[in-house]
């Protein structure tokens, strides 16, 4: 078990993993799959701050100016605990992004392939911060009738990048994506470029 | 209710905005010995019981998050709580970390 106020063993770490992609995309779906708990909701972080506070003061309504985000946990073993993030897709959330991308295991970006331009900010953020990252393509209907390399064209990925399907209902599946994530993030550090 | 009031107005301080949202908290033994608080840092310590998120207690306080990192970070000050902060500030979690993750999620 994890380290208690009388002095146990294993320090408690938190670790944190972004679940992004457009509106709709099965971001909650996936989360839901994978916590350990019913997901949670709460005001997106920094909002204050980021909007600064005399524009933040003039806002008669503050929960005008809100955004609601889940998350979900799992417990990994008795001192690592992960946070999933459903990350808000809009481009006009990314201020928030940086808070939570900051120390982040990685993200998986989800696609929908009736819908591929909705992931490209979430790619785009997430390669100029070179924060690791994984495709997972949510299995809707009709996903099958592409091929993996018309959709690796369709992203402009390169052909090592991972990627695979998945489906977001699944825990097992989804399992899955978290596991091709953590070891892309491992093969990373271990080439620093 | 009025939730900048339970922290006497200081959420757009720097108090505690540098604190992670993934960070965890969980009570000392002094903080299970604590006396009367304003209600917000009670509940705060009596989710602490087990290990707890900043981003958690907002949740589950309905508050927001900028809120929940005063009460923890006024928790910690007055040696209520024990924080343990992400295994780095700015890059991702080293290999070691890395690992046990990945042998984790295997395990699931």
């Amino acid at each position: 078990m994890h380290a208690d106020a009388a002095g146990g063993t294993d320090e408690l770490i938190p670790l944190k993993i972004l679940i992004a992609g457009g509106f709709g995309v099965g971001k909650t779906t996936m989360v839901r799959s994978l916590s350990d708990i019913p997901p949670l909701l709460t005001e997106a972080p920094m909002t204050s701050a980021s909007i600064g506070v005399d524009e933040a003061d003039a806002v008669p309504d503050k929960l005008t100016t809100t955004v609601a985000m889940d998350f979900g946990r799992l417990t990994v073993d008795g001192s690592l605990i992960l946070y999933l993030f459903g990350t808000p897709g809009q481009s006009r959330f990314w201020f928030m992004w940086d808070e939570l991308a900051r120390g982040a295991v990685g993200a998986v970006v989800l696609v929908d392939l009736r819908r591929v331009d909705d992931c490209y900010p979430a790619i785009d953020y997430f390669e100029s911060r070179r924060l690791p990252f994984v495709i997972g393509v949510n299995t809707f209907p009709g996903s099958d009738a592409f091929g993996e390399a018309a959709v690796r064209e369709a992203l402009a990925l390169p052909s090592d990048h991972p990627l695979m399907w998945f489906d977001a209902r699944d825990p097992a599946s989804s399992q899955a994506a978290l596991v091709l994530l953590v070891e892309h993030a491992l093969a990373r550090t271990a080439v620093p470029s | 209710m009025p939730v900048y009031a339970l922290t006497g107005g200081r959420t757009r301080s720097t108090v505690g905005s540098q604190i992670p949202v993934e960070a965890l908290v969980t009570v000392t033994a002094a903080g299970l010995g604590a006396g009367d608080l304003q209600l917000e840092y009670s509940k705060t310590i009596q989710l602490a019981a087990q290990p707890v998120s900043v981003v958690e207690i907002s949740a589950l306080l309905h508050v927001p998050v900028g809120v929940a990192r005063v009460l923890v970070s006024d928790l910690v000050a007055a040696g209520f709580l024990e924080i343990h902060l992400p295994p780095t500030g700015g890059a991702g979690p080293p290999p070691a970390v890395l690992e046990r993750l990945l042998e984790g999620l295997r395990a699931r």
